[in-house]
């Protein structure tokens, strides 16, 4: 038998994880969004394209773990128990599928268009990332408000 | 035809007098997962469903049905 506190403590936390994901999520897309509104000249300086590729390894990370935390390991059991890991792998196959779709459109896109290896590897990335942590954020958030 | 996997783990809970929380405590689940198999959002692994079982002093069967 668990502590009470223990569950009362994993369900704030993880109402917070998926509040905190969500967040990321769109400060992710728009993030990117401001990346390819702006010239091409500009945009792929050394800050910019470090600063996304810190972000998307910390995206994979916490997609990987669930997040790395905090109040100990009975407080993380709980709080990536069944139904957490069971969201996680379905937001990483969507992750999957929107990464391989992506792909296919960038590759059909370089037949009329140049596309650079560096501009198609950034759209695909992003997508599939971006797709993966907010499917998971959008899971939890509504198996935490359902009932 | 659809099968659907329903239960009456709200109704045991209640009867026991326990919370969500209570009952996800005794299980050793969060209780988002007692929410969300409560309302047949998540369909629990056979050992969690055992657990829940044993915990609310019921067998599986009670707990648990296939609706055809």
């Amino acid at each position: 038998m668990h502590d009470l506190k223990d569950v009362e403590a994993a369900d704030t936390m993880g109402r917070k994880r998926s509040q905190i994901f969500f967040v990321l999520a769109i400060v992710f897309f728009a993030g990117q969004a401001a990346y390819f509104g702006s010239s091409p000249a500009t945009r792929d300086s050394h800050a910019r394209i470090g600063a996304w590729l810190i972000l998307v390894i910390l995206i994979l990370m916490l997609l990987a773990t669930g997040g790395f935390l905090f109040r100990g390991r009975k407080v993380l059991d709980l709080l990536n128990d069944e139904t957490s890991r069971l969201n996680r792998l379905a937001s990483q196959a969507l992750g999957f599928w929107v990464t391989i779709i992506t792909a296919l459109v960038v590759y059909v896109e370089s037949i009329f268009d140049a596309v650079s290896l560096n501009e198609g590897i950034h759209i695909i990335v992003t997508t599939g990332v971006g797709a993966a942590l907010i499917s998971f954020a959008v899971r939890e958030r509504r198996a935490h408000r359902i009932g | 035809m659809a099968e659907r996997l329903l239960n009456r783990l709200r109704e045991a809970r209640d009867a026991k007098g326990w919370t969500q929380a209570e009952l996800a405590a005794r299980v050793g689940v969060s209780r988002k997962t007692i929410n969300t198999v409560e309302n047949r959002v998540f369909t629990p692994s056979a050992t969690l469903a055992i657990k829940l079982a044993q915990a609310l002093e019921l067998s599986v069967e009670q707990l648990f049905w296939i609706e055809r």
